[in-house]
This record gives structure tokens, sequence and C-alpha cells, in this order.
């Protein structure tokens, strides 16, 4: 693993000159509406945002506030959205700077953390503690993947346990493509809340082993129906942890390709069905992957795609990433009802996305505030428009 | 802090927007001003409304709580940090835009910035022409307390010409609207100078120390669209600053002029020129870099060759390089943040204004003073009112190096009396002036008394400004 340089990371920290500007800054010629869904959801102190985090890291890094859990609360108050990086005026990134402090006070207790990470070391999964159920889907898919293929199907925590419906779709897509794909038998968890929470020693390892079974698998192509599983695997384990990965793709990336070569060809949804795109911070800011499910949208016949008032580098965040759905669900509920409002605003019927962990937070944010507007992976809404 | 006052906070605001934890104070125990120490607070309140506003100040003058107002926490003079166990009256929370658009007149609560406001005016196709640098972060009202400039004010000055009235907290927790609208009858904001002396005046740029503003009212104008960019080079200080005298003069409107020296610019071009676009250019001993705005495309164009005519006039040339100005006005609520920050160095600043025709004589105190000292930093004006300059020096230090902490300010304090002294006028009496205007004790003696009378208990943000 890259050890983390503290001094580095206290040059980087000393980069925050406080100005303020990832609190709530509107600016309209750059899409900002607003920055932070934790200082704009909850009772608005200054240790909501990333100023205020990151003058707690320094003060609990420098010896100056006691290292508690109280002290760090406010550490993992956020959902590491990255929309505060996206307007920072200094040279450094704070949203990848507080994960790294995370990291480096990861002695300080925290049950959630450590109880997320047990579970993935123990079951491979951050969900239930034991490993039943991950894989019921494919004995609903009418047909059973092998498990070594020269394309695999990485499906991820939350479409196995939480959203079958998604896998399902995913899977039965390949197939109607005529694509030959494998599941692995027992798939490890990609370890990104691990990562995000500061448990990195338990990650690498874990990674290893994530490692391990694709290559098992014979895999060259590894594609992924989820954004936190893709940033982690096509980014985090090479830079954070020297892996050498196979190729790993986006479904949104693949079947774009399929689409625009002609390889497969889409029937209408409906006529005129206005859609809204969210973009999952992991998959937007952080690998840049702004058109592409957009394009695919476009590709629909049928579909009008709308924009909501935030989107692409400045898209507020749905709040369920950086272990914040864990560690404080119903603040992370309330941010997703927000995203949810902002996608009413713009007349959809459909919020799609490209992340299941997105779509069950959104699902949630909508519930709360009784929302009708549909909520659904983009594989979910292709996959029965295949011609 | 007592906790009888903070449960009596409780009371007032509700018990989500009173905190006494540790982490939070110390969240508030320092500000973007990077050359103050932190001050750990006793509590920090968030109210709702101009009335819990009230109750609290009335609290605090009961209990002798020493009460500091803060909004976007943005302020570089140490405006908002607190007193030790004192209150911290966080103001984001007071919402509201309210358009009057037959008085050509907005009001905003005093957690709007200016961010915020632009946006809803863009709707209407109308604006508040100045904003600071710092338009994302700070509130309007905030900005008000601290009497702020930025782009817009080379045409139409500080940000208190902008204001026609404002909805104050006295420390005594009475709540006073200036302006027209102390008039319940009145149909709005229209008018500043209404009911005798300019008391809304009293509160722009008072730091906070006088009273609380939870609201202010301003003028609108329809927005601009048509603009002319250009940068004009001369080769002695004195041309570039005549310069910008006969553009005011010959009512040519610049809504940014900025003036600065070779290195300075070199400098800034080294940071940002070519993220900004801006073309490698060796660059005059002074550069004026201009947006002109007017609403008519006809009468903007006649400004451009009026001040092409002067710039030739005065010996100068048009330097051709539109993409200078362009960026800083068009960039105008990010660019100049992003300058102020991308280089990494802690830095200390002595805001100041001086005449165009003065303002080399800061240039000159100021590079003496980094060859004396041995310090980096740099100090560039823009134009900022009838005939006014605003002098924004930094002054670069590493916060980990307390020798070099100790230098510098060390020279601050000793610019502070030389610019004053070359003429320098501070349009924000920041404490560093205090025991530093020779010359104006009666002056600081009337302000002393005024806030004596408003403030007997001395609990609204004591010292901060020039010391009372």
């Amino acid at each position: 693993m890259t050890e983390i340089d503290l001094d580095d990371l206290m040059e980087n920290l000393a980069q925050c000159r406080r100005c303020g500007i990832c609190r709530d800054a509107v600016y309209e010629d750059m899409g900002f509406d607003g920055i932070c869904p934790v200082w704009k959801n909850t009772a608005g102190f200054e240790t909501s945002f990333m100023r205020g985090k990151l003058m707690i890291a320094i003060a609990l890094l420098e010896g100056r506030l006691e290292k508690t859990s109280d002290n760090t609360e406010a550490l993992y108050a956020c959902s590491l959205c990255g929309n505060c990086t996206e307007i920072c005026a200094a040279e450094f990134d704070p949203k990848e700077s507080l994960e790294l402090v995370r990291a480096v006070l990861s002695d300080i207790p925290n049950e959630v953390r450590d109880t997320l990470a047990e579970r993935i070391l123990t079951t491979n999964n951050p969900y239930v503690t034991d490993k039943k159920g991950k894989r019921d889907w494919v004995a609903e898919l009418g047909f059973e993947p092998p498990t070594k293929a020269d394309t695999l199907y990485y499906f991820g925590c939350t479409a196995g346990m939480k959203l079958p419906e998604t896998a399902k779709a995913a899977a039965r897509l390949l197939k109607a493509a005529g694509i030959e794909f494998a599941v692995l038998e027992d798939e490890p968890c990609c370890g990104s809340v691990m990562i995000r929470t500061g448990r990195l020693q338990d990650a690498e390892e874990n990674a290893k082993k994530v490692l391990e079974s694709i290559q098992e698998s014979g895999a060259k192509t590894v594609l992924v129906s989820c954004a936190g599983c893709l940033k982690t695997l096509r980014k985090d384990y090479p830079e954070k942890f020297n892996l050498s990965m196979p190729k790993i793709v986006h479904f949104v990336e693949y079947f774009l390709e399929l689409v625009k070569s002609g390889k497969i060809k889409l029937k209408p949804l409906g006529k005129n069905v206005k859609i809204t795109y969210h973009d999952p911070c992991h998959m937007g800011r952080e690998l840049g992957i702004y058109e592409e499910p957009r394009d695919l949208l476009k590709a629909i016949p049928g579909v009008e795609l709308v924009e909501m008032e935030t989107n692409r580098r400045a898209a507020m965040c749905c709040g369920a990433g950086g272990g914040l759905r864990s560690y404080d669900p119903e603040l992370s509920k309330k941010i997703a009802a927000d995203r949810v409002r902002e996608a009413e605003e713009t007349g959809a019927e459909i919020i799609a996305n490209a992340c299941p962990f997105c779509e069950q937070n959104l699902e949630s944010g909508a519930k709360l505030i009784d929302s009708s507007i549909r909520v659904a992976d983009i594989v979910d809404l292709i996959v029965d428009l295949i011609e | 802090m007592n906790t009888k006052v903070v449960s009596e906070l409780v009371k007032i605001v509700g018990e989500e927007y009173v905190s006494t934890r540790v982490d939070v104070l110390l969240t508030y125990s320092e500000t973007a001003s990077m050359a103050k120490d932190p001050v750990t607070p006793g509590a920090v309140a968030r109210p709702g409304s101009a009335e819990e506003v009230s109750q609290i100040l009335q609290l605090c003058n009961k209990n002798k709580i020493l009460v500091t107002p803060r909004s976007g926490g943005s302020s570089l003079q140490g405006e908002a940090i607190p007193k030790p166990d004192g209150l911290v009256v966080d103001l984001l929370r007071i919402k509201g835009i309210t358009l009057h658009k037959e008085l050509r007149s907005v009001t905003v609560g005093s957690g709007i910035t200016f961010g915020e406001l632009d946006k809803f005016l863009n709707q209407h196709d109308l604006w508040v022409p100045v904003a600071p640098e710092s338009a994302l972060i700070c509130s309007v009202a905030g900005n008000v307390a601290v009497n702020g400039a930025g782009p817009g004010s080379s045409a139409y000055g500080c940000i208190a010409e902008m204001v026609l009235g404002v909805e104050v907290v006295l420390p005594n927790g009475e709540i006073i609207q200036t302006g027209s609208e102390a008039n319940p009858n009145a149909p709005g904001p229209f008018l500043r100078y209404a009911f005798g002396p300019d008391l809304t005046g009293l509160f722009i740029g008072s730091l906070g120390s006088l009273g609380i503003i939870t609201k202010v009212s301003l003028k609108t104008y329809k927005r601009m669209h048509q603009f002319h960019y250009e940068t004009y080079g001369f080769d002695t200080a004195e041309q570039s600053e005549k310069f910008l005298i006969e553009v005011k003069n010959n009512d040519v409107l610049p809504m940014f002029a900025s003036v600065y020296e070779g290195p300075v610019l070199n400098f800034f071009m080294d940071m940002v020129g070519e993220e900004y676009g801006i073309p490698e250019h060796e660059w005059p001993h002074r550069t004026v870099s201009m947006t002109i705005g007017r609403l008519r495309e006809d009468r903007m164009k006649s400004d451009a060759k009026k001040a092409k005519e002067i710039c030739e006039q005065l010996g100068g040339h048009v330097i051709g390089i539109s993409e200078l100005p362009q960026g800083e006005w068009e960039g105008r609520f990010w660019t100049f943040v992003r300058t102020c920050y991308i280089h990494g160095w802690h830095w200390r600043t002595l805001y100041h204004h001086q005449t165009p025709t003065n303002s080399h004589r800061s240039v000159e105190e100021i590079t003496a003073a980094m060859d004396e000292h041995g310090f980096l930093g740099h100090t560039a004006g823009f134009l900022s009112g009838h005939s006014t300059m605003n002098m924004y020096p930094h002054f670069y230090f590493d916060p980990l190096d307390k020798e070099e902490d100790h230098m510098i300010r060390a020279a601050h304090d000793e610019l502070a009396i030389t610019l004053y002294k070359t003429g320098a006028v501070p349009f924000k009496l920041a404490e560093y002036w205090k025991g530093r205007m020779e010359g104006m004790e009666d002056y600081m003696k009337l302000l002393s008394a005024i806030k004596e009378t408003l403030d007997p208990n001395g609990i609204l943000n004591p010292g901060v400004l020039g010391g009372i």
C-alpha cells in the first residue's frame, strides 16, 4: 500500500485558508447551486461543511483536540461527494484529504465504520452478517451464467442484495446482446466503504482478494453496474494499492458503444417520456463520466432528457456515499429527498441513474417526501428495449 | 459559558441551533482571517430572525456576554474572531429576498450571499452591479458591515453606495429600520437619506460593533450585456494614474479597472495566465486592465474609443490583450478567490484606499518594506469610486514558520503607520489601525462616544472597530 505521508497530508490541509467557498456557493455561471449537502440538511454549524471538517482534522492531528469519537463525528458526517473539491480555489483536494484523515485517525473508535469493515471481511458484503442472499438473483434469471469467461459481470453488493432486479436486468441485457459473461460464485465486496471510512489496510487485503477472484474467472473485461465499484476497481485499486487491474467498464459505457456501433438497437420507451439523470459522484466528479449515460438515454427513442438545475460537475449528491448512509441514515435520506425535489422541478417522470447505491438512497428520499417520481437504473430502463 | 445563559439561548433559537460542543466552538474560533490567532468562544447560536437576534442581545446585555456577529466567515481582517467564552451569533439562517421592482430595489436577509442574489436578480434581467471578490461566500449584510468593494466598484463605488437602508438590531435588542422604510407606510426602500442624518451609514463599515444587520435593502439596475475588454500599457505610474482620472472625467464607465505593476502582473500570470488563456506578453511598467460596461452598445463603443484616445494622448498604448480583463470580469465571482489561494501561501492584508494619483506611493512603501524585511508579497489596486483606488496588498507567510510570522506582523504594523502617513484611508477601520492614525484622536473619540451610547455595556464585538 502507498503509505500516507503525514507531512504531505498536513501540507495539503494547510492549503485550506478557510475561505468558506465549500459551504453553499451559488454560482450560476459555473452551474453551482449550493455545495455541501450536509450543511444544507443539518443545523448548519461550521462543523457540517468542509472548512470546519478540515479545521477539526488539523486540530486532531496536531493534538489540539482530543481524539474522541465525539470529536471525530464531523469527519464522518460527509458523503465525500467532492462538490467542495470542484469549487475549491486552492491547489488541493479537500475531499481526498478528508478521506486520508479518516485513515490516519482510524484508531479512534467508530462503531459504524468497524462494523461495516468486519462484515465485508467476513461475509463479503457490508449489509448482513452472513453470505446468504447475495447471489440469489442468479437463480431467478432462467439461465445460469458460468463462473469463468472473458467478460465478468461484477454485480456488487447493493445490486445483488438490495436491488436484485437491477442485477437481473444487467445479466439479461448482456444475454440479449449476445455477450458471454461470467458471475462469480462468491463475489467479494469491492470494499469502497472501507476505503472511504479509513480502514485502508483492510481495504487493501480485501482488494487483493477481489483481484484474485477476478483473475480466477479469467476475465479480461470486468463490467460493473455500480458507480462505487467502478471508481474503486478502476481508480482506487491501481492508485492506492498498486494493483494491476483488467479493463473495468461500466454498463453505460459498454452499452453506449454497442448502440453506437449498431450492434444493438433500442425500441421506444414510450412517447415523450421525460427523464432526468442523476450524476453519481463516483462516476461524474471522480471519473469524469458525464456524457456517456446521457448519450445512452438520448439514444432511447421516445425519451426527452431534461437536466436538473445542478448537473455534471456541480451535481448535488444523493447523500449515500462516504459511509454517510450507514453513519447517519436519516441525514442521508434527507439529502436524497433534496435531490428528488430537484428532479421533480424538471417535470421528469423518471430519475435515471447508473448506481444502485444512489438508486437505493434516492428511493428512500422519494419515500420520505411522498414523491411519485420513479427512480430507475439505466440498465432497468433499457433491458426490455433491445430489438 | 454559564449553563443558565445557554438554556436561555436554547429557549430563544431552539436546541438544534445552539452549540457548546468543543468541536463546534473550535470551528468558530477562526475565520478566513489567516493572520489572526484563534479565540475559542463559549457558545454559538444560529438565530432564524431579527426577533431572535433581539432576544439574544437582550440576554447577553443582561449577562454581560460578549457577542461576535458572523455570517460567511470570509472576512480577512479579524472582524468575526470571537471573544474568549463569548457568544458567536451566526446569521446565515436569516434568509429571504424581496424584489421591489417599481422601486428599483431589493431587500435581502442577512444569510443571503451575493451569488444567491445575483442568480435571483438575473431572472429579472437585473443586478446589483457591485460585488466583492468573496461574492460566493460572504453575505450581502456581512459585506455591508465591512463596507466591501470589488468588481463593479470602479463605476459605482463600494457596496455602501448601493445601500438604501438596513434593518439593524441594536446592542440593547431594539430593532431599527433605516432609510425610507423607517416609515411603516412607505412603499419600501427607495430613499436612503431620509429622516435626517444618514443612520444607515452609521452601520455600514461598523464591523458589527454598533448593531447586527439583519436585512439590507439595495439599489437594483438593469443588467448590462455590453462590455468592452482592453489592456492599456504605460511607461510610468503617473501616466496610468492620470489615465484613470481622465477615464472618470470623460464619463467612460469602467466596471472594473485594475492597475498592475509589471512584475506583479508577471507573478499573477505565472500563476493563472495559462489557466485563463491569457497570451504571454512582456508587460509594461504599468498595465491597466479595464472592462467598460454599458447598457447600450453605441455607448459602450463610444467609451472604448474614448479610452483608447485618452491612453494614447497620455503616451500610453493599447496592448490589445482582452483576455485579462474579460477573465477578471466574467469570472469575477471566482477568479479572484482563485488568485488569492492558488499560490499556497498564507497572507496578511492591509486594505486601504488611495487617490489614483497617490496610489504609486502605496506601491513604493510596500515594495520598500518587502525589500527591507525580505518577505514576499504584492500589491495592486483597482478603481473603486469617484476618485479612489482600492489597494489590496498581500504579505505572504508560512504559518509553520514562527520567525517569519513574527517578522510579517512587525512589518504589517510598521506599514500601517507608513501608509497612513502617505495619505492612505482605510475604509474598513480594522483593529490594526488602532493607535496608528496620528491626528485623528478627536474623530476616534466621537466614534467611541457613539459606541458607548449604543452599547454602554460594550458587549457587541468590542475592540474590532479600530480598537473601540
